[in-house]
């Protein structure tokens, strides 16, 4: 059994102008010490699927359906109070902007240390200790003095690894990462991924990673899960996915990507892109959900949903005209 | 930080200086004559005028002024025109009920407000919001001396829970002191209410919209906690704020509470004085409370770096 299985995830938001379909009917799985990535452009579904996870969708106007199994609990049916004793303790979470995701008139040690009291039980001098052991874990220089002090005394940097420690510090069982090196300076955001990889392999957690941002998804994660507009368009392992993406709309997110060298050897010197933007969540798409912004897109397209396909062993995708094992073999 | 508390301190000597101008000159550009009413109804023009001088009235602006400024400074806040007592001792004699007027208020307001505001935030658009919403629209427009004889009239009058009016001393007992001082404390403490519970819920609901609070959320802290330990002490200076501007608001209620409960404080004094041009004990009251309202706002300030690391003077 995986660790973590999402089914039919629908989330729905209320707004004075209709249904905001943020995400429609998804489907994955996290296995247990797993890392599995889950990539799009903005506005694609990826940060609401995460907090949907959690929870922390605000209901109403939010409305979440499907099923959310974690250790083969649903955790939609959890109350409150269970869902409290799962945040922070066996599902933790890291957020985008460290600038602002730590509470400005409490003490790091405290923030640490809440989640230790909360589901440890542990005394304030206990969880003051370990939360000094937390900081030594993420390399913050000075834990001893650092635990004292406030957010705004912190680097960015600094921040984002105080984030890593409360996320960690109750040894989570899966940690939802959203976006955890988008806000930081490109030298920091490799010292983030490192730390993660690093911890990853200490802690044991599976790790669900939220990114736009490609060149993390290579370097950190097994499996990768591409979304566009509230849906799943295409899941393969990362090896896979980046040599032979199957989806159109993964093939322009490979194809924007800068390479080393390119604009001095390639004759085209300027960056691919998607031209277009995500398609209005508000209105039931009835054909492709890419098929305003699809190159290949013909009239079967804008008619009918295409299914999402085994096209090689462990390799799905939604798009009518991605070619099948098989028939590439052939 | 102590460099600041003295240069604060220093601060409000100008500022004493313009109310004391600001004070003296209302009053002598204010109708209305002491020697006048001293001398009565039968007196002669020739009396009022020797009445005048003797109490030094027929000396110009400037010399008025530099005398009664001349004996502030000495500490000497000049003798009632009318009990030929000093204007200190009038004042000392009437000060414990009006302190302990404001300080019950004070207390029961923001005891009552913060947590009316904090729950109206987080139950924002309910019934719960609506209802403190409207009572401090009520706080806001109902007068004090409206509230106040409401109050005597259904707790006093028809309960028999309180007394109807008056001031027990602190000295005779806890008890009977604080009996006295419920009902105006609650006839004052209507619009203070007011003002605290919408700042507080207004302030909240803009830090509950924080990041901060997001994430206390995925670490599993409870609702309670995020509110009061999370949230509150974020939208602590703002609140702490409007309840130092509001001690205005408790000084000149206090004027009118006090003559609706017959409390025998420095309200009634004033409106005495005023009654009299009793010239000395209004200076001396006026400058008294304007002294206390600064030395309000400075403790304010201070309290900040109480709620926010990032405030360091």
């Amino acid at each position: 059994m995986a660790l973590l299985e999402v089914e039919n995830l629908q989330t729905h938001f209320r707004t004075p102008d209709g249904i905001n379909r943020a995400v429609d009917g998804v489907n994955f799985h996290v296995n247990a010490g797993e890392t599995v990535a889950i990539v799009g452009e903005s506005g694609c579904g990826k940060s609401v699927t995460a907090m949907s996870i959690l929870r922390l969708i605000p209901e109403p106007p939010g409305k979440i359906a499907g099923a959310i199994r974690f250790n083969g609990k649903n955790l939609l049916d959890a109350s409150d109070k269970e869902m409290r004793a799962i945040r922070g303790n066996e599902i933790s979470m890291i957020f985008q902007e460290p600038m602002t995701s730590l509470n400005p008139v409490l003490t790091v040690g405290r923030q640490i240390g809440e989640t230790l009291r909360l589901h440890q039980g542990l005394s304030a001098q206990a969880a003051e200790d370990r939360a000094v052991e937390m900081l030594k874990l993420v390399g913050i220089p000075e834990p001893q003095r650092r635990v004292k002090e406030y957010p705004h005394q912190l680097s960015g940097g600094m921040r984002q690894r105080v984030m890593i420690a409360i996320a960690l510090a109750c040894n989570p069982k899966l940690l939802i990462a959203d976006e955890p090196t988008t806000a930081l300076d490109v030298t920091i955001q490799a010292q983030i991924l490192e730390l993660m990889r690093d911890l990853k392999h200490r802690v044991g957690a599976a790790i669900v990673l939220i990114t736009h941002d490609l060149g993390v998804v290579a370097e950190v994660a097994e499996r990768v899960i591409v979304m566009y507009a509230g849906r799943k368009v295409e899941e393969a392992a990362v090896g896979p996915l980046f040599r032979n993406p199957r989806h159109p709309y993964t093939q322009g997110l490979l194809g924007s990507m800068p390479k080393l060298g390119s604009s001095l050897t390639g004759e085209e010197t300027r960056l691919a892109e998607i031209p277009g933007l995500v398609p209005s969540l508000k209105k039931k798409i009835p054909g492709c959900v890419f098929a305003s912004r699809c190159p290949k897109v013909t009239d079967l397209c804008t008619q009918y949903a295409p299914a999402l396909e085994e096209k090689a062993p462990g390799h799905v995708a939604a798009c009518h005209y991605a070619l099948r094992e098989e028939v590439v073999a052939a | 930080m102590f460099a600041y508390i003295v240069r604060r301190i220093l601060a409000t000597i100008p500022v004493m200086a313009i109310v004391a101008l600001f004070v003296f000159s209302l009053l002598y550009i204010a109708p209305g004559d002491p020697a006048a009413v001293i001398a009565g109804d039968q007196a002669t023009p020739a009396d009022v005028e020797r009445i005048r001088a003797s109490l030094g009235l027929d000396r110009p602006y400037l010399v008025r002024f530099g005398a009664w400024l001349w004996d502030i400074l000495r500490g000497d806040l000049g003798t009632s025109i009318f009990t030929n007592l000093p204007v200190a001792t009038m004042i000392q004699q009437r000060i414990e009920p009006t302190l302990s007027l404001m300080i019950v208020t004070l207390i029961l307001a923001v005891s009552i407000a913060v947590p009316m505001g904090v729950v109206a935030a987080w139950r924002q658009g309910t019934w719960v919001d609506r209802a403190v919403m409207g009572f401090a629209v009520l706080g806001f427009s109902v007068p004090v001396f409206v509230v106040g004889y409401v109050l005597a009239y259904v707790f006093a009058l028809e309960l028999d829970w309180l007394p109807v009016q008056g001031y027990t001393p602190f000295s005779r007992g806890f008890g009977p002191w604080i009996e006295n001082l419920i009902l105006p404390a609650v006839a004052l403490g209507s619009v203070y209410i007011a003002l605290i519970a919408r700042i507080t819920r207004a302030t909240m609901l803009e830090v509950l919209q924080q990041d901060y609070i997001r994430t206390a959320k995925a670490k599993g802290v409870g609702q309670r906690s995020i509110l009061f330990m999370h949230a509150l002490k974020n939208a602590a200076v703002p609140i702490v704020t409007v309840i130092g501007i509001g001690i205005a608001l408790l000084i000149g209620g206090a004027v009118v509470t006090e003559s609706v409960f017959a409390i025998p404080g420095l309200g009634r004094l004033t409106v005495d004085a005023i009654l009299r041009r009793d010239y000395p004990v209004i200076q001396g009251v006026v400058l008294l409370f304007s002294f206390i309202y600064v030395l309000v706002n400075l403790a304010i300030d201070l309290a900040y770096t109480l709620f926010d690391p990032r405030i360091r003077y």
